[in-house]
């Protein structure tokens, strides 16, 4: 039992961060961010590749190359597309999603990249009766540890502060002189350091990276994001919270069943949307006085 | 030297053209009016000076400077702060969120507590409020923080659109009776209003825009001719400029 919910709690975690990395992006851009799995991916690859020179080198080298690649789809592809309506936008992100696929696929090839980045991670602490995975405690400490960081960026730094301003009406926030690049630019470094943890805690799990690593959790987080509540942060975080959370507790509840598990998580989101068409958290929720 | 120098500025959304003949003139600490009818191109021909519609023809002198290129992050920063109209403040921040995202635009980064507090001074219902979430205020409150929040920038001219839009009569007073004491601390004001009277009590001069041309200019005194102001407002009639 106790198993279970902390295994519900690390896939709830891991999926907040991944939804709080596309929803930093969607609250400064308006963009739905789908090449953010091929970001998950270039970790995985990175930490794979890189582990040689030892964990700490490996993450450090993972998390800067994944800051930069995030970068580098902002200034090439999206920065030129400022002024576009959020559908170009989001055919965009297809089409690096797609173009980083193929690349991944010329350069490492399309076949599983396997290697081991943190085996202790695997193994079990037992107290008494009761066993329970490393991944999961780490996982979980990692997720608190980031989203706790993110919480104190965003809350508590003028950065922060702008970009909350940028995510509610960027318009407004350039008129007061938030700078749009630099808002645009921090979301998605902050994006590509939360995409970097989650293919840490990915890879460790899976112990190979493909080209399409990171397509199944960022759909997923794209779920929690809607039902977080489309641009709210917070709101992103906990959505995704949730999904990683019920897709845990519905594999372990539903045992033999577990095909289904997918069905009755998107039965869920469809009467959590029904119920709250604007999100757990909406960003209208503050209605407008006279 | 003007302070602001506005000449055959043109403007619009995509291929929809709203303004066609923006020019205006603003002297350091002048109060001047804009009024005209809805849809006539007021917010448009304020929101091109301030950079967030994009101008397709014309000049915009500031300070001397030509600003037409310039996005409207760097506008702010030389000194001209807009408040948009239905007030846009942060809902979801509270009042001193906002205050503070004011001082983003400021020129000069030290002082800017001491900027907070003397807005706050100017705007003492603010007080009480200061920790609490923007969107629980009134709707004065509202306007009074927007204007609090451009002032904390310290700009030379500070431009309202709309300013009484949703506000009961007494609260409309309170708003610009503040405007003559900024006005009084040397920032130039420009007001954009539907209701002339309004405008034209606190405005030495006031120009009428319609059909995104600048048609008339109206002194004080004008407001006690209602044939003239109805001429200028509603187009009856030749253009009185």
């Amino acid at each position: 039992m106790i198993q279970t919910i902390l295994d519900a709690l690390s896939y709830g975690g891991l999926y907040g961060l991944a939804a709080l990395g596309i929803g930093l992006v969607f609250g400064v851009m308006r963009l739905v961010n789908f090449a953010h799995g091929e970001l998950i991916a270039i970790g995985a690859y990175l930490l794979i590749v890189t582990i040689d020179l030892g964990l700490p080198i490996s993450i450090s080298i993972a998390v800067t190359g994944t800051a930069i690649l995030a970068l580098l789809m902002e200034f090439s592809v999206f920065k030129r597309l400022r002024v576009a309506e959020p559908s170009v936008l989001l055919i965009a992100s297809f089409g690096v999603s797609v173009f980083l696929q193929r690349l991944y696929e010329v350069i490492f090839g399309a076949l599983p990249l396997s290697g081991q980045i943190a085996p202790w991670m695997t193994g079990v602490i037992e107290f008494g009766d009761t066993t329970i995975t490393r991944g999961s405690l780490v996982t979980i400490g990692l997720a608190l540890v980031l989203l706790g960081g993110m919480w104190f960026f965003i809350e508590k730094t003028t950065l922060g502060l702008q970009i909350r301003a940028a995510s509610s009406d960027f318009q407004t926030a350039r008129l007061l002189g938030v700078r749009s690049n630099r808002v645009i630019g921090a979301a998605f470094v902050f994006s590509g350091v939360l995409a970097a943890a989650v293919a840490f805690v990915l890879v460790t799990q899976r112990g190979s990276v493909d080209p399409l690593f990171g397509v199944n959790i960022t759909i997923l987080a794209l779920v929690g994001t809607v039902i977080g509540g489309l641009g709210s942060l917070q709101g992103a975080a906990l959505g995704g919270f949730a999904v990683g959370t019920t897709i845990s507790l519905l594999n372990s509840f539903l045992g033999n069943y577990r095909i289904y598990t997918y069905t009755w998580l998107f039965i869920l989101v469809i009467i959590v949307l029904l119920v709250r068409p604007g999100g757990l958290i909406s960003n209208k929720a503050v209605k407008e006085r006279v | 030297m003007s302070l602001l120098n506005v000449k055959d500025l043109q403007a619009g959304y995509g291929k929809v053209q709203v303004l066609f003949n923006g020019h205006i003139k603003v002297e350091p600490g002048e109060l001047v009016g804009i009024v005209g009818p809805n849809g006539a191109g007021k917010s448009t021909f304020l929101g091109a000076i301030a950079g967030a519609v994009k101008a397709s023809h014309g000049t915009i002198e500031f300070g001397g400077e030509s600003i037409r290129s310039k996005n409207p992050e760097d506008i702010v920063r030389l000194g001209l702060a807009l408040v948009p109209e239905g007030r846009a403040i942060f809902t979801d921040l509270t009042v001193n969120e906002n205050l503070r995202l004011g001082l983003t635009g400021r020129r000069e980064k030290s002082g800017a507590q001491k900027a907070i507090e003397e807005v706050i001074d100017l705007f003492p219902v603010l007080t009480t409020h200061r920790s609490h979430q923007a969107g629980l205020l009134s709707g004065g409150q509202q306007q009074q923080l927007a204007i609090a929040r451009a002032l904390v920038s310290e700009p030379k001219l500070l431009m309202l659109d709309e300013p009484s839009l949703g506000l009961s009569p007494t609260v409309i007073q309170d708003v610009f009776g503040v405007l003559n004491r900024i006005q009084d601390q040397g920032t130039a004001i420009i007001v954009v209003e539907q209701r002339a009277h309004l405008v034209m009590s606190i405005a030495a001069r006031t120009l009428v825009i319609r059909e995104g041309h600048v048609r008339a200019t109206l002194l004080r005194e004008d407001a006690q001719d209602e044939a003239r102001l109805a001429a200028a407002y509603f187009g009856t009639g030749e253009d009185l400029e």
